[in-house]
């Protein structure tokens, strides 16, 4: 069905097509699944969603209530919009450094914006979000990194329709951040068609990015279980680069820059799948187009050009 | 030939600030052994009861040896064996000690 009453009725159902091009050979294929396509552009929509009508269906958010959320990225612009749609008031707290275009991004769909300190970045937000949260108990902070309602929308969005669409499927691929969409579609296909192989496309940033202070400060997100995956590949920014270049060079997908990193790991099985001599639909996710990263230089020059423009920078 | 081991910053104490060093073994476990011997005290900083630790990511060839056998994942002569902390994807290093947000009264 195409038609639906508003627009929060249209998140998910996205497309999976194949990548005749791309794909190594006859036997094993990939597949692309368009999150893009989502009404705001990302696969956010569905996290964002689901995590609003699971904090109403529990009481936490009522009519006029103030969503607070630390992030600059994908999640605060589809919690926006889900807030829009539903009368909410969606305050983001992000670092002063980020892009004039995310911004601009995130005033369109009514959210109000918290500037936190450039030093500390990601940190910094969550921290300045954390004193506002106590100063306002009434606002209701979702949490993206240890919501169950994350997992929960690819537990019963995305991985039933890829199934649905590919009962064949013998691999998903997917980012690893939230790990909100691997831990959902992990664990419905461990339900429901256990041998598919569940394969995690993990972004490896610049020195900066890593620069903590002692080894035991590290961050595993609340929703993390490792049993539901089985495999997890590291992918730098050169590599994340050159397959967004392949992918709209081969098949015209214009993707951003954490989807060349899942097709990295993608091709990276793809060839496992092949040495190994056996037949494989290897799925992996879109998560969003490449227009909010045209500033970041990943899509034009040289790929040493490109490595150099995202050092120190959160690509995905 | 060696096998390389890029080092973290936060380890690099260890390695006479060297980002990358040159170590030999056939499985990580065996790597990590040789690389205590030339760096003392760096083995404890990586492994805990005979595991990698929580924060710490250990991957040969670009892929996490937790899913290919873990201490006794096979390494070859051409391998790179790369050594980082876990973080989230927004570099939030502390948000782990802060723990999740915080409910409404």
């Amino acid at each position: 069905m195409t038609r639906f009453a508003n627009l929060i009725e249209s998140v998910g159902g996205t497309p999976l097509v194949g990548l005749p091009t791309i794909s190594p050979s006859a036997d094993v294929r990939l597949w692309a699944k368009l999150e893009d396509q989502n009404p705001t552009g990302s696969i956010k929509d569905r996290a964002a969603l689901a995590m609003i009508e699971a904090a109403e269906a529990d009481g936490r958010l009522t009519p006029g209530c103030t969503i607070l959320e630390p992030t600059s990225g994908n999640t605060g612009i589809s919690m926006a919009m889900v807030a829009k749609m539903r009368g909410y008031r969606m305050v983001c707290v992000m670092p002063e450094n980020t892009s004039e275009e995310r911004r601009q991004l995130l005033r369109m769909w009514g959210a109000e914006i918290i500037p936190s300190p450039a030093a500390g970045g990601s940190n910094e937000a969550v921290r300045v979000a954390k004193g506002i949260a106590a100063e306002h108990p009434d606002w209701v902070m979702l949490y993206q990194y240890g919501n169950p309602a994350n997992a929960g929308a690819h537990y019963s969005g995305t991985g039933p329709e890829i199934l649905a669409d590919l009962p064949e499927v013998t691999h998903f691929v997917g980012g690893l951040g939230t790990t909100g969409t691997l831990m959902g579609v992990g664990r419905f296909f461990r339900e429901h068609k256990p041998e598919v192989r569940i394969v995690a496309a993990e972004p490896r940033y610049g020195e900066l990015v890593y620069g903590l202070r002692n080894m035991d400060e590290g961050f595993v997100p609340e929703l993390y279980d490792e049993s539901m995956i089985d495999a997890r590949f590291s992918v730098g920014p050169r590599d994340a680069v050159r397959r967004v270049r392949e992918l709209i060079d081969s098949e015209g997908i214009f993707a951003g820059i954490s989807t060349g990193a899942i097709l990295h790991a993608a091709l990276a099985q793809a060839a496992k799948s092949i040495t190994a001599g056996e037949s494989a639909d290897i799925v992996f996710v879109v998560c969003d187009g490449g227009w909010k990263y045209l500033s970041t230089g990943a899509y034009e020059g040289t790929l040493d050009e490109a490595e150099d423009a995202l050092e120190g920078q959160l690509w995905a | 030939m060696a096998i390389e081991v890029r080092i973290p910053t936060i380890l690099r104490t260890y390695t006479g600030g060297e980002r990358a060093v040159e170590s030999t073994g056939a499985s990580v476990a065996e790597v990590i052994d040789a690389l205590e011997s030339a760096h003392p005290g760096i083995k404890e900083r990586l492994v805990e009861d005979g595991a990698v630790r929580r924060f710490v990511n250990i991957y040969v060839d670009d892929e996490d040896i937790r899913f290919t056998g873990a201490l006794e994942t096979p390494v070859a002569e051409s391998s790179t064996v790369v050594i980082l902390p876990a973080v989230a994807g927004g570099a939030v290093s502390d948000l782990a000690a802060q723990g999740p947000a915080p409910l409404p009264a």
